[in-house]
Order: structure tokens, then C-alpha cells, then sequence
């Protein structure tokens, strides 16, 4: 019994000293009054090609605001997609201190809308998201990227590949196919791919896409699976709208090409990744904490900036895989997009049911119904990210055909 | 003392004195907290400061407190509901599941007719609404278990499974708000339950339902006849009790219970259904409830405590930046060394040579 309450004794001193300790930690940042705290709810880590961008933004964004005087420190939680640990997030960082609180992804304003209206002094941002307009909060704003602007010159990377191929007689023009890997059957994934292949069949017109849902955004095991399914149907190359990089490492065991999002995936994948898309949230973080900072208000819905703002950007190309004359392909193609001249989704590019789109609604008020008086098609253009900045074009164009629909 | 006595025996304990139980115990603590600090170091944290960042994070300010409060409802809540069930020795796993249908049950008013009654109706309508799919959720595996044998151990768990595709459908299929989205709308503000002193009024009715269940348990007839068929299925049926009365209104009570604990998670706390609802909690409350050895008072303070380790854990996270499977590993560790001392609360070991020279001194 002594030595019991002899270890229970040591035990108790060790407490005590954890306790104390505690007590004096949260003095030492307030030494520095500099520095802003700024939190970002991630939904994978850094295993994921898709939270890398974000890392990637969020470092770049430290320097570009240090450069101009204000001194950030980030805090980052991991791991969490959707629903009350989302919410447990938002309020730690917000009770940290945390000027803004970025959040990387859709599922996970519910859950933030919960917390939201409690800490009035915190900028909740979700990145991808799209209510901010409509909720009741001043304190929500949210932002989506041109990112379809990018996806079209990823396609013109695929469609030269293809086009190479075909003039090589490597491949018939039949076999021109290419997989995409989707996560769901939702407009930011259905504008992405669209563009993908309009993309593609601008350089390579007898290209045909299949595209195969795989039920979440990101799933390293699904994906390979998916993508070694859509290879076995035929294609040729793989693009992919889901976060991690087995889409391309499985095209390079099978021996075709990839085309990737987030990141650029050639590191893993040299012989079959030829280029990536992504969103480079770096200007887009730098205008929310410099507008917070100087006491400015952010924007709700933070619209237009893409290719020629620089938040959409291309990875470095793979040259020692990619079909000649590729970078000039696409120089030419984002040239055009930027001035104005090629619009993306120009509607005489492409059909839906065999006719040409001369209407086409956008929800407005998060009910999940198109609304009147909103109609993106006008100029004999699909205006994409045009009345809010979060993709809107859901139309299921002919070319492209969809092996599962259950997601 | 011959050579074939093992190096350890166990022997049964009779005579535990309640100061020897709780020395054990707070030892036992004491023992985790210092593996803690090891797995604290091999994470390349400082421990006493990670153990004070718990502890601030958690107890230090009021937003700290107010989350125990609310990650401590699901877990007292389900914790009471699963204890009649270990009391009559029917191994309820399904809690997960019975939360599930129960917050999906409530979520169908919410959605559905928040514009035909004023919220209190509502809320009490979306109540009801969990209560009964909880219920009968977990009546299923015991009719069967009752009737045909069958195992309800699996059989509960596989419902676990069950509740949650339904709810994953549902997510993607009839309910979805945004095509694609695979996420059910946001509650109108009439279906989410009041706050009261900042926290949804869950806490309120868990309260409640400790006062009830410690009654129900040990004063009542049901009560006996839960503990004499947890004894005995023989004595029980000599006794002339309805083994399958007893066994699924039980099954059925601790359903409800967690299909209410669903609806506070729903609707107070989420303010929308996904198929993550019950978070584990199903499972996590099985601890709960042996810690507290099935007594609902010990119960608040189990749950209080686990609710404090998760917030410390996320508190860890963004102020020290210390991975949240980290502050599982050392959740783990601190239920393991709390489960475990009972062991030695109940046991004691007896070592060959201690006994040889026992022995001797006797001789």
C-alpha cells in the first residue's frame, strides 16, 4: 500500500507541474501583437494531392503578406470532411484568435454555418462553397476560382497527345478515348470535365471522353480502381476530378498517359503525367487577411478571377512525354481565353442531345433549382462563373458518356 | 512450496475495501497519464505542456466548457440508454445504428414539415419521430434473438451497418440538396433545438433521463426483472416472467433512448442528417457505460471526462499542432488503464517465491 501511494504521490506532483505549466502557455504570442492568427480546416492532410495546393497557397500567401508588412501564422486542422468536428474546428480556431478561418471544402459549411454567428469577430471562408450570398451572416464569405479555364488547356494538353498518337498511327481515330476519373455527378466536377474535353476536341476532334463516379472526392484505393476500369474500357489517357494521385500512377503502369488537378503529378508518374490544372488560392487568401487587416470588408462572393489573374495556373509541362508543339498549343489557347477572344464554353462547339444549348438556368438562392432570369447562355456562350463565382454549368454534353450515374 | 506452482497465480479478490478500489483506480490513472507523457515525447511534444494545453483548452474558458458539455450529451445519453440492456446481459452493439435511424426519423419532420406547426411542436413531433424508429430499430434483433436464438451481439452490429447506408442513400439520393452535393440541406431554424446557457438543451433532458433510469433500474418492476434475467434466464422463466416481454420492451427502451440521442445530435447540433451522425459514439458509450459499471451517476462523470480528453485533443491540435491520433492514442491509453484496474480491483496475483516464503512464516 506505501508503494502505491508513494507513486500515487509522484504522480500527483507531475500533475500539478503539467497543470501549471498549462497556465503560462497562452501568454507567450501576445508578445507579439504583429503577428494574425489565421486557421484553415483541411479534409484531407498532406497526403493528399488536394490539401498540398492548399499548403502550397497558404505558404505563398505568408510570404506575399509579410512582403507587404503583415505577419501571418497559420494553424491548420486535418482530417475532417463534414459535420460537428467541422463545427469543434471552426470554434478552436476562432477561440484561438484567428482573424479567418479558411475551410477547404464544400461539405463543410453546414457545419460551419453552425458556429458562424457565435464568433462575429472571425471570417469564416469557405473555399469551393457558394452560400455565403445567401446565409444571414456578415461573417461567411466564400470564393470559387475560374478553375475551368484551366481544365480546358489541360484538355488541349491531352488532345495534342491524342492527336500525336493518331497521326503516329499508334492509335486509330476510334480509340482516341479518354478516361475521367469524377468524384460526383455535381456541376463543379460536370463543368470541370466539359471543359476538359472541349479542351481536348479543340485540338483533337474526334476525341470521345467516359467519365465513372466514384462516390467521394477523395479515395486513394477507388480511384486506382476506377481509373485502371476506365483503361480496360479503352482509354488512352486519364484525367481526373479526385484528390489524390493513383489515377496517375495507375496510367503509368498500364502504360498510357495521365493528366492531373491539385498538383503536378509527373513527379510520381514521369512516364504518363503530361500536365495538371489548379487553383492557386495564394492571391485569393492574400486579399481576404490584407482586406480583414485593414479593416476593409471581404467580399461575399469573391467572382472573375481565373487564368488571367493568375488563381488558375497550369503545372510545369512534362516535356519528355508531351506531344510536340504542346506548350505553344496551349499559350495560344490561354492567350485567347485571357483576351477574351475563345470563350470556353462557346456553344457552337459542342451539342447537348444533338442540338445546340440556347438556354440553360443557374440556382441563385442554394435551393437547388434553376432560377428565372438567370440564364448563363446569351452571345452564343455558356456564361461559366458568371452570376456567382462557383461552377454552374451541369449540362451533359453529346461526346461524353457517363458509366455510372449513382453518384 | 513444490516446483510445479506457477511463477504467477490469480486468485479472486473478496475482501476489496472501497479505499483499496479507489487507490487502484486513481493509480491506474496516474499510470496512464505517465504513458501518456511518453507517447507525448516520442510525438516530439513537450508532455507537461500538452497535458496543460488539455486541460486549458478544455476547462480554462467558457466556448472550452460549453463543447465538453455538448460532446459529453451523445455519450451519457447513449451510455444510459445501453445500461438496462448490459444489466439483463443483452449485448446491445447497435447504439451506432439506433442513433442513426433515430436522428433520420427526426430529420424527415424537420424537412418535411417545418412549415405546417410552430417549433415547439416540431421539435416534440421530431422527438417522438426518433424515439419510435430508435425503438424499433432495436427491437428487431431482439424478437429475433428472443424467438429463433439468434446471436444479437452481430446481429445488432450488423444494423449498425444498415442505419448508416440508409442514411448514405438518402444523402445522395431522395434528400440530397444540391445535385451531386451528396449533402442534405440545412435544418430550418424551427427544427434546432434551443440553447440553454449556450448549449443546446440536450443536456437538460440526458439529466433528466439519468434521474429516470437510475429509478427505473432499482425501483421499479421492470427494473428487477431486468436484473433477474441478466442473473438468470432460468430463474427468470421460473419466476414466470415473459423472457421475450422483457427482453424486447428492454431492447426497445434503449433504442428509443439512443434514437433520441440521434435527434439531439441532429438537430441541435448538426442542424442536418449525414450517415456520420453518431460519430462512434455508439461504441465509445459501451465504455462509458462499463466504466461507470452500469451506474448512471458514475456515468455523468465518465462521459464528462471522455468529453474533456476529445476537447483537449482538438485543443492540442491547433495550439501545439500535435497530430488529433496522437491525443486517440492517449484517449486509448487512459480507458485501457481505467477498464484494466479492474482487473486488479477483483483479482490479486500471487508471485511463487512471495508464496514460498509465506509459507515458511506460517510453518
Amino acid at each position: 500500500m506505501k508503494k502505491v501511494l508513494a507513486v500515487l504521490l509522484a504522480m500527483a506532483m507531475v500533475f500539478a507541474l503539467a497543470a501549471c505549466g498549462g497556465t503560462t502557455e497562452p501568454a507567450a504570442p501576445s508578445d507579439d501583437a504583429e503577428t494574425y492568427k489565421v486557421g484553415m480546416v483541411c479534409i484531407g492532410d498532406d497526403n493528399a494531392a488536394y490539401d498540398r495546393n492548399f499548403y502550397m497557397a497558404a505558404d505563398a500567401a505568408k510570404e506575399a503578406l509579410a512582403a507587404k508588412g503583415i505577419n501571418i501564422e497559420w494553424t491548420y486542422t486535418y482530417n475532417h470532411p463534414e459535420g460537428d468536428p467541422v463545427a469543434v474546428d471552426c470554434e478552436e480556431l476562432a477561440d484561438a484568435g484567428c482573424i479567418a478561418v479558411f475551410l477547404n471544402s464544400y461539405g463543410q459549411e453546414p457545419a460551419m454555418l453552425t458556429v458562424a454567428a457565435d464568433y462575429p469577430d472571425t471570417v469564416f471562408v469557405g473555399m469551393t462553397n457558394e452560400g455565403s450570398k445567401s446565409d444571414d451572416l456578415d461573417n461567411t464569405v466564400n470564393t470559387f476560382p475560374s478553375i475551368y479555364e484551366g481544365r480546358y488547356l489541360a484538355g488541349v494538353a491531352a488532345g495534342c497527345k491524342l492527336q500525336e498518337m493518331i497521326d503516329n498511327g499508334e492509335i486509330t481515330e476510334a480509340e482516341a478515348v479518354i478516361g475521367y476519373v469524377g468524384a460526383y455527378t455535381y456541376a463543379e466536377v460536370l463543368s470541370g470535365y466539359t471543359a476538359f474535353f472541349l479542351g481536348a476536341k479543340s485540338i483533337c476532334p474526334a476525341a470521345t471522353m467516359l467519365v465513372e463516379f466514384i462516390g467521394s472526392w477523395g479515395d486513394p484505393t477507388l480511384e486506382a480502381a476506377t481509373a485502371q476500369d476506365l483503361i480496360d474500357r479503352g482509354a488512352v489517357i486519364v484525367s481526373q476530378h479526385s484528390d489524390s494521385t493513383t489515377p496517375a500512377t495507375t496510367a503509368q503502369s498500364n502504360g498510357v498517359y495521365h493528366v492531373g488537378y491539385n498538383i503536378g503529378m509527373s513527379d510520381v508518374a514521369p512516364e504518363a503525367s503530361i500536365i495538371s490544372s489548379r487553383i492557386d488560392w495564394t492571391n485569393y487568401m492574400v486579399y481576404v487577411i490584407e482586406t480583414i487587416v485593414g479593416g476593409g470588408k471581404v467580399d461575399a462572393d469573391y467572382m472573375g478571377h481565373g487564368l488571367a489573374d493568375g488563381d488558375v495556373k497550369l503545372t510545369e509541362l512534362n516535356t519528355a512525354i508531351a506531344a510536340e508543339g504542346t506548350q505553344e498549343a496551349i499559350d495560344a489557347a490561354a492567350a485567347k481565353i485571357k483576351s477574351g477572344e475563345l470563350n470556353v464554353f462557346d456553344t457552337s462547339t459542342f451539342t447537348v442531345n444533338g442540338a445546340e444549348l440556347t438556354s440553360s438556368l443557374v440556382d441563385m438562392d442554394c435551393d437547388f433549382a434553376p432560377d428565372e432570369g438567370f440564364d448563363a447562355v446569351f452571345d452564343g456562350v455558356y456564361h461559366e462563373s458568371y452570376f456567382k463565382s462557383a461552377p454552374a454549368f451541369a449540362e451533359r454534353i453529346d461526346g461524353i458518356t457517363l458509366v455510372n450515374e449513382s453518384y | 512450496m513444490n516446483e510445479k506452482t506457477p511463477f504467477i497465480r490469480i486468485a479472486k479478490r473478496e475482501d476489496a475495501s472501497k479505499k483499496r478500489i479507489w487507490t487502484v483506480r486513481i493509480a491506474a490513472f496516474a499510470v496512464a497519464i505517465l504513458l501518456g507523457m511518453i507517447i507525448f515525447v516520442i510525438a516530439g511534444a513537450n508532455p507537461i505542456k500538452a497535458y496543460g494545453v488539455m486541460i486549458t483548452s478544455s476547462l480554462g474558458k467558457k466556448s472550452g466548457i460549453k463543447q465538453v458539455v455538448k460532446n459529453a450529451i451523445p455519450l451519457l445519453g447513449t451510455g444510459l440508454a445501453l445500461a438496462p440492456c448490459f444489466r439483463m446481459r443483452y449485448w446491445n452493439i447497435g447504439a451506432e445504428g439506433q442513433i442513426t435511424m433515430g436522428a433520420m426519423a427526426a430529420t424527415y419532420f424537420a424537412l418535411n414539415w417545418y412549415s405546417k406547426m410552430p417549433s415547439a411542436v416540431l421539435l416534440l413531433v421530431m422527438g417522438i419521430a426518433s424515439l419510435v424508429f430508435g425503438g424499433l430499430w432495436s427491437a428487431i434483433p431482439a424478437i429475433f434473438k428472443s424467438r429463433w436464438g439468434t446471436n444479437e451481439t452481430l446481429f445488432t452490429l450488423m444494423m449498425n451497418y444498415i442505419a448508416i447506408g440508409i442514411v448514405a442513400w438518402l444523402q445522395g439520393g431522395p434528400w440530397e440538396g444540391k445535385p451531386g452535393s451528396q449533402i442534405i440541406p440545412m435544418f430550418d431554424k424551427k427544427a434546432v433545438l434551443p440553447k440553454l446557457f449556450g448549449v443546446h438543451c440536450g443536456w437538460v433532458i440526458v439529466l433528466l433521463l439519468v434521474a429516470f433510469m437510475f429509478v427505473y433500474m432499482n425501483y421499479t418492476k421492470h427494473g428487477y426483472e431486468i436484473a433477474v434475467l441478466g442473473e438468470s434466464e432460468n430463474t427468470a422463466r421460473y419466476a414466470g416472467m415473459n423472457i421475450l416481454k422483457v427482453t424486447v420492451r428492454t431492447a426497445a427502451l434503449s433504442g428509443a433512448i439512443c434514437g433520441l440521442v440521434g435527434f439531439m445530435t441532429a438537430s441541435g447540433v448538426n442542424q442536418t442528417l449525414q450517415s456520420g451522425v453518431a460519430g462512434g459514439v455508439g461504441f465509445t458509450a459501451i465504455t462509458v457505460c462499463w466504466l461507470a459499471q452500469l451506474n448512471p451517476f458514475a456515468m455523468v462523470a465518465i462521459s464528462f471526462l471522455l468529453a474533456v480528453l476529445s476537447k483537449g485533443a482538438s485543443g492540442l491540435q491547433t495550439t501545439l499542432s500535435i497530430p488529433a491520433s496522437i491525443s486517440d492514442i492517449i484517449t486509448g491509453i487512459i480507458l485501457l488503464c481505467m477498464l484494466g484496474c479492474e482487473f486488479f480491483i477483483n483479482y490479486r496475483l500471487i508471485f511463487r517465491d512471495k508464496q514460498a516464503k509465506n509459507g515458511k512464516e506460517a510453518a
